[in-house]
C-alpha cells in the first residue's frame, strides 16, 4: 500500500457517494414515487386510456424508427469502410448530425419544412396530408434524432477489420449479397445488436424533438416521455412517476442486455481459447 | 494455362504505380514478381486477379489467350492468396475452404457430400486435415497461409496468385515454406505468379523472376540469368549482397582510390562518372601489395560466426567494403581489427554514367 489508508477512504467513499447520488438515488426515487400510493394505483395509471395510447405511440415510433436506421446504418456503414468514393468525410460528418444539433432544433426543422406554414405545409394540408402535431411528425423526428447510432457503432469496427475478406469473397466467386450476408454481418454482429439496443432506447427516450412536433394531444400524439411531463406538470406525481418507471425499466433493461451481449462476445472468444487448450 | 501481360499502367492519384508493363507467363510456371516496396508487383498483382482496374484502353490482361480485362474477377477463375490470408475470422476452417463452393449459383453448386470430400481432399494436401474445426485464430502463421491456399485452389482456378506469400512469417517457417510451395508447385503445375520483395526467395523458388523498380520492369530471366546476369545497375544492386563504389572518370580509366579501371573505348567517351560493383565474396584481402589492381584498406569489424568470415573494412577516401572470405583464408591471414590490408577484386562490373542514363561496360 503507497497511499495512507485515510486517502484510499477518501477517494473510495467520494466515488461512492457521487454514484450514489447521481445514478442510485435517482432509480429509488422514480420507484418509490411510481409505488407511492400502492401497487393498484400504479398499475390503474399505466392502464388509463391516455396512457396507454403513449405506450402504443411510443411503440410504434420505435418499431419503425429502429428497422428503418438499422438498415441505413448497415449500409452508410458498408459503404463508408469498405469504399472510398469523393465527399466521404462530409458523408460522415452528416450522419454525425443528430448528435450535434440540439433536439429542439431538430424539431423545429420538422415544423419549418411540414408545418402549416413550412415549405411544404400548403401542399401537404391540400392533399389532406398531416404530419406536424400527428404520428407521421413524431415517427420522423425519431428517426432523425436516432439516424446516428447503429452506424456510428458499426463504423470504426468495420474500418478496423478492413475490407480484404470481402475481396476474398468476391475472387472466391461470391455476389454483393452473398458477400454481406456470410462475411460482413457474421463479422460485425455483436457490433450490430449493441448499436440497434441503444437506438432504440433514444427511440423511446427522445423528449426535446418529438415535443416540438407533437403537438401534446393527449391520448393521439403524446409518448411515454411527453406523457409524464404533462402528468407532473399537473401535479399528479404518482401517474408521472409511473411513465418514469417505465422508461427507467427500459434503461435497465438496456444495459443488462448491453452486459448480456458484452458476456457473451467474451464467452465466443474464451471457447475458442479453451478448444485450443484441450486439443492442442 | 499462359498469362499475357500488355501494355498495363495504374495511376494512384500522381503517383504513377505501373508505366506500361508487358510481359508473359507460360503455362505451367511459378513466376516471381521481385522488387522493392512501391515498385508496383503487388498492383500488378492484383490487376492481374481483377481486384484493381488498369487505367486506360490500350492495356489487357490476357489468360489462356482470352481478353479477360473486361471480365470482372468473379468470373476470371484466379485464385487469390492474400498477405495476410484474410480468412474469415468468423467460420471454421473447413468452411473457410468450403466458401468457394457454397457461394455458387445453385444449379452449379455441388452437392453437401461432394463439398465435404473436396474441402477434405483439399485439407489433406496442404497437409492440416486434423484442422477442419478449428477457427483461424487457433492456427499459426504458417497453417494460416496453407489454409488460404487450400481455399483458393478449391474454385479450381486456371491461375494462382499469391501476394508476399511468406511475408508475415518467422525466418524459420518462411524457408520451410517455400521449398514446401515449390514441391506444391510441382505437383500441380498450376500457372502462379507470387509477389516478393525477398531476392533469396525469388530466386530460390520461382522459374522465372521478373524484376521491378519504380513502376517498370528491369529484367525478365531465369534466377540464373538475372543473377549472372544483370541487365543494369539497379538488377545488380538488387540482387544480393553487393559493394557498391561511386567514382569519377578520369582520361578513360576509373580510380577505386589508387586502383585504376581501364574502360573499353566506346564506354569511356563523354563519361561522367561510373559506379563499380563488386560481390563481397569476389574480393580477396592480402596481406602484402602484390601488382596495382589492389586497393588500401582497414579492418572494422569481423563476423566469424556462419560459413563465411564476414570483415568489414573501410577505405583510404571513407567508402566501406564488405567481404567474405572462407574460414582456411580468415585464420591463414590472421586478421584483427584495425589491420591494414590491400583488397583486391576478382571480378567487377563496371557501368558509367553519362549525362541520358546509365551504360553497362563489356569487359
Amino acid at each position: 500500500m503507497i497511499e495512507p489508508r485515510w486517502v484510499c477512504v477518501l477517494l473510495i467513499s467520494s466515488a461512492l457517494l457521487f454514484l450514489g447520488i447521481f445514478l442510485v438515488l435517482p432509480l429509488i426515487v422514480v420507484f418509490s414515487e411510481a409505488f407511492k400510493k400502492g401497487v393498484e394505483v400504479y398499475i390503474e395509471s399505466v392502464r388509463e386510456p391516455d396512457a396507454a395510447a403513449a405506450i402504443r405511440l411510443t411503440l410504434i415510433a420505435a418499431a419503425i424508427a429502429v428497422p428503418l436506421n438499422l438498415i441505413f446504418g448497415v449500409a452508410a456503414a458498408w459503404a463508408i469502410a469498405k469504399f472510398q468514393f469523393p465527399g466521404k468525410s462530409f458523408l460522415i460528418t452528416l450522419i454525425d448530425l443528430p448528435f450535434s444539433v440540439s433536439p429542439v432544433i431538430s424539431g423545429l426543422i420538422f415544423v419549418l419544412l411540414f408545418g402549416l406554414q413550412g415549405w411544404l405545409g400548403p401542399w401537404l394540408s391540400e392533399h389532406d396530408i398531416k404530419i406536424i402535431f400527428a404520428v407521421p411528425g413524431i415517427v420522423l423526428a425519431t428517426i432523425f434524432v436516432t439516424f446516428p447510432f447503429v452506424a456510428r457503432e458499426l463504423i470504426p469496427l468495420m474500418q478496423s477489420q478492413g475490407s480484404e475478406e470481402e475481396e476474398v469473397a468476391r475472387t472466391l466467386g461470391a455476389g454483393g449479397w452473398q458477400t454481406l450476408w456470410r462475411v460482413t454481418l457474421p463479422n460485425v454482429k455483436w457490433g450490430l445488436l449493441y448499436g440497434v439496443i441503444l437506438c432504440n432506447a433514444r427511440a423511446m427516450g427522445e423528449f426535446g424533438a418529438v415535443s416540438v412536433v407533437s403537438g401534446h394531444i393527449r391520448g393521439a400524439t403524446n409518448t411515454i416521455p411527453l406523457h409524464a411531463e404533462i402528468l407532473y406538470n399537473e401535479y399528479n406525481s404518482t401517474a408521472a412517476f409511473a411513465m418514469a418507471s417505465l422508461l427507467t425499466i427500459l434503461t435497465l433493461g438496456t444495459i443488462a442486455l448491453k452486459a448480456l451481449i458484452d458476456w457473451k462476445s467474451q464467452i465466443d472468444i474464451r471457447e475458442v481459447s479453451e478448444r485450443v487448450s484441450t486439443e492442442g | 494455362m499462359s498469362i499475357e501481360i500488355r501494355n498495363i499502367a495504374k495511376q494512384f492519384g500522381d503517383f504513377a504505380a505501373l508505366k506500361d508493363v508487358s510481359f508473359k507467363v507460360e503455362t505451367g510456371e511459378l513466376v516471381a514478381l521481385l522488387g522493392p516496396s512501391g515498385s508496383g508487383k503487388t498492383t500488378l498483382l492484383r490487376i492481374i486477379a481483377g481486384i484493381e482496374v488498369p487505367d486506360g484502353n490500350h492495356g489487357a490482361i490476357l489468360i489462356h489467350s482470352a481478353d479477360t480485362t473486361a471480365i470482372g474477377f468473379r468470373d476470371r477463375r484466379v485464385g487469390f492468396v492474400f498477405q495476410h490470408y484474410a480468412l474469415f475470422r468468423h467460420m471454421t476452417i473447413f468452411e473457410n475452404v468450403a466458401f468457394g463452393l457454397r457461394v455458387r449459383p445453385r444449379r452449379l453448386r455441388p452437392s453437401e457430400k461432394v463439398i465435404k470430400e473436396k474441402v477434405n481432399e483439399l485439407l489433406k494436401l496442404v497437409q492440416l486435415d486434423w484442422l477442419g474445426d478449428r477457427y483461424p485464430s487457433q492456427l499459426s502463421g504458417g497453417q494460416r497461409q496453407r489454409i488460404a491456399l487450400a481455399r483458393a485452389l478449391a474454385v479450381e482456378p486456371s491461375v494462382l496468385l499469391l501476394d508476399e506469400p511468406f511475408g508475415s512469417l518467422d525466418a524459420q517457417v518462411r524457408k520451410e515454406l517455400r521449398l514446401w510451395l515449390r514441391r506444391f508447385h510441382d505437383e500441380l503445375k498450376i500457372t502462379s505468379v507470387f509477389v516478393t520483395h525477398d531476392q533469396e526467395e525469388a530466386l530460390e523458388v520461382a522459374d522465372r523472376v521478373v524484376l521491378m523498380n519504380e513502376g517498370r520492369i528491369e529484367q525478365v530471366g531465369t534466377p540464373d540469368e538475372v543473377y549472372h546476369h544483370p541487365a543494369n545497375a539497379f538488377v545488380y544492386n538488387f540482387l544480393g549482397n553487393v559493394n557498391l563504389f561511386h567514382s569519377r572518370v578520369d582520361e578513360g580509366k576509373v580510380y577505386l582510390g589508387e586502383m585504376p579501371i581501364d574502360l573499353p573505348a566506346e564506354n569511356a567517351q563523354d563519361a561522367n562518372s561510373a559506379l563499380v560493383f563488386v560481390r563481397p565474396h569476389l574480393l580477396e584481402i592480402e596481406r602484402q601489395r602484390n601488382g596495382g589492381d589492389n586497393f588500401r584498406a582497414k579492418v572494422t569489424h569481423i563476423n566469424a560466426a556462419g560459413p563465411l568470415v564476414k570483415v568489414d573494412l573501410s577505405t583510404d577516401w571513407g567508402a566501406p567494403v564488405h567481404v567474405e572470405i572462407s574460414h582456411e583464408r580468415y585464420s591463414s591471414l590472421g586478421l584483427k581489427r584495425e589491420d591494414e590490408v590491400f583488397v583486391r577484386p576478382r571480378e567487377r562490373k563496371v557501368f558509367v554514367e553519362r549525362q541520358n542514363g546509365i551504360d553497362e561496360c563489356r569487359n
